[in-house]
């Protein structure tokens, strides 16, 4: 496999709407051949790992991450277990016990408070993770993801936030990503991304409570505003006249009319 | 593999990668199979391009696929390719018939009227072209809008005309995409295409000359880009800022759930009347 290869299913897998990888990967497989297979998996667990994409472990799903990854095992500190992962069907498999990384007391406490936080604000299917940064004691990483996927109704809808935070320097730090893709007759995708960096943070989920709930207001009248300003501008709903156009030879008599309006003489 | 179903998979691959880099994406597919290149250019509408007309006061014009002939387009007001063709590549470069240019040349003027009522500004251009050589009056063409400044908003408008005639009856059929980018400085992006396909019977007068004709043609062709076009807007207008809108809070929805809490503490109230 040449690199120009791999460099190519890798752009396409990275592009791919959250809840569309299998179908993706399906085209891919149509598209390329069996043989390419390897290569699309491979691009298809590193989207899985930089996209902190939830996996289904014995019925409770972790989400996938630099933080708690080690070799090609994924781990679970809350759970206490590792496991490897069928990155297509975004399973966990041979699941064993894992004392290698463990939340320490204030960490369960933000994964409690996370948990209430998401079951109140988020209506999709949610997951969430609190986990120790390796090498830094101060530093947390907490992670939602929250996905309404209908592929019957050509759509599909994800919320990400990733943040990590500093317990000695009361720093949060990290970014939300939003997206949106519906399908039918077409293509429209939707996409909002905000930068976080709070600096004074006592606790942070209380901060990240904040910071997306007024992210989520500031969305709803950018919607508003886009419609209104933009769109409008792009093109009238009927002429200035509110009715529809006289086609036919008369038609030029529109021109005559903004020019005499204009105090243009009459084009010849 | 046949080339039929890679050209399935890579057309539904389109529809779910990042609208916003279809040519990216385009150029990548025709990479990994090359064989899909002319069917993917000739099927995948993508934002216009835009010329200029030297031999027309450089009056901007319209380019896609249909106006192409080898890297040069046909401006609809010179008839003339830009940049300009060899003598010797000329001969083979397609132009419509006396005829049909008399109709493209009053389609434009029409249509750039329209565009100028309803998009107050943007280029419009209409392309022409013949079917089939033993049914002279059968033709089909490509209608374009296109308004916006590329990096805030952008509209383009691709309607893709066939007029089959059969005495006084013409048929058309339409099929007609509209790009629509839209970007809150770098906030948020709305981004994507929509098509809908359309049929309709109309008619032109038996009688009359050339010209009677023309203005009936374009008068039926011209009714039916401004009804399609007012749906799509609509159209456009719900998904765009509705629909997403209403996906995004089904991922999440800090106001609905004070709202079901405000319904939950409604509830106790209810029960501890009917409790009383």
């Amino acid at each position: 496999m040449s690199s120009a290869f791999e460099s190519i299913i890798s752009q396409i897998v990275s592009d791919t709407p959250s809840g569309e990888v299998k179908e993706v990967y399906q085209d891919l497989i149509t598209i390329a051949g069996e043989n390419s297979k390897d290569v699309i998996i491979e691009a298809i667990e590193q989207y899985n790992v930089k996209n902190t994409i939830p996996v289904d472990v014995n019925g409770k799903n972790v989400i996938l991450s630099p933080y708690n990854k080690e070799g090609s095992k994924f781990f679970d500190p809350a759970q206490a277990i590792e496991f490897s992962v069928d990155h297509l069907n975004r399973k966990g498999l041979d699941v064993a016990p894992f004392q290698g990384s463990k939340l320490n007391e204030t960490q369960q406490e933000y994964l409690k408070e996370l948990n209430k936080y998401v079951e109140k604000d988020f209506t999709g299917q949610v997951s969430v993770a609190v986990y120790p940064v390796p090498q830094e004691e101060s530093k947390t990483a907490i992670i939602i993801v929250s996905t309404k996927y209908n592929p019957g109704n050509f759509w599909n809808g994800a919320w990400k936030s990733e943040y990590v935070y500093d317990s000695h320097l009361k720093q949060l730090k990290g970014f939300i990503d939003v997206q949106v893709h519906y399908y039918e007759d077409g293509n429209v995708g939707f996409k909002s991304k905000k930068d976080v960096e709070i600096t004074d943070s006592e606790s942070p989920i209380k901060s990240i409570q904040q910071v997306e709930t007024s992210f989520e207001n500031d969305l709803d009248v950018s919607f508003t505003e886009l419609n209104e300003k933009q769109f409008k501008q792009l093109r009238r709903r009927l002429p200035i006249t509110r009715s529809r156009v006289n086609w036919g030879k008369a038609i030029g008599n529109y021109r005559l009319g903004r020019d005499a309006a204009q105090g243009k003489p009459p084009q010849a | 593999m046949s080339s039929e179903q890679s050209f399935d998979a890579a057309l539904d691959l389109l529809r779910r990668l990042d609208p916003n880099r279809l040519e990216e994406h385009l150029q990548n597919l025709i990479q990994l199979e090359p064989s899909l290149a002319e069917d993917l250019l000739s099927s995948v509408d993508t934002p216009l391009q835009v010329k200029k007309d030297p031999k027309s006061s450089h009056r901007e014009y319209l380019c896609c696929d249909y106006n192409r002939d080898i890297d040069s387009h046909r401006s609809p007001w010179s008839n003339v390719y830009f940049p300009e063709l060899s003598a010797e590549d000329l001969k083979e470069s397609p132009f419509p018939s006396e005829s049909l240019r008399e109709l493209e040349v009053l389609a434009n003027d029409s249509f750039d009227i329209y565009r100028d009522l309803y998009y107050e500004g943007g280029i419009s251009s209409v392309y022409l072209w013949e079917l089939d050589e033993e049914n002279p009056q059968d033709y089909a063409g490509v209608v374009l809008f296109k308004k916006g400044d590329q990096s805030l908003s952008n509209w383009d408008s691709i309607h893709v005309v066939e007029a089959t005639h059969s005495g006084q009856d013409v048929t058309y059929r339409l099929t007609s995409t509209i790009i629509l980018y839209l970007d809150k400085a770098k906030q948020m992006t709305l981004s994507g295409n929509l098509t809908r396909q359309t049929e309709k019977k109309a008619t032109i007068p038996a009688e009359g000359n050339a010209e009677h004709r023309h203005v009936a043609e374009v008068t039926n062709l011209g009714t039916l880009v401004e009804d399609v076009e007012i749906q799509m807007r609509t159209m456009l207008e719900s998904v765009y800022f509705e629909k997403t809108r209403d996906i995004f809070h089904e991922t999440k929805n800090s106001v609905v759930s004070v709202e079901g809490q405000n319904k939950e503490a409604h509830q106790e109230i209810i029960k501890g009347i009917q409790g009383m």
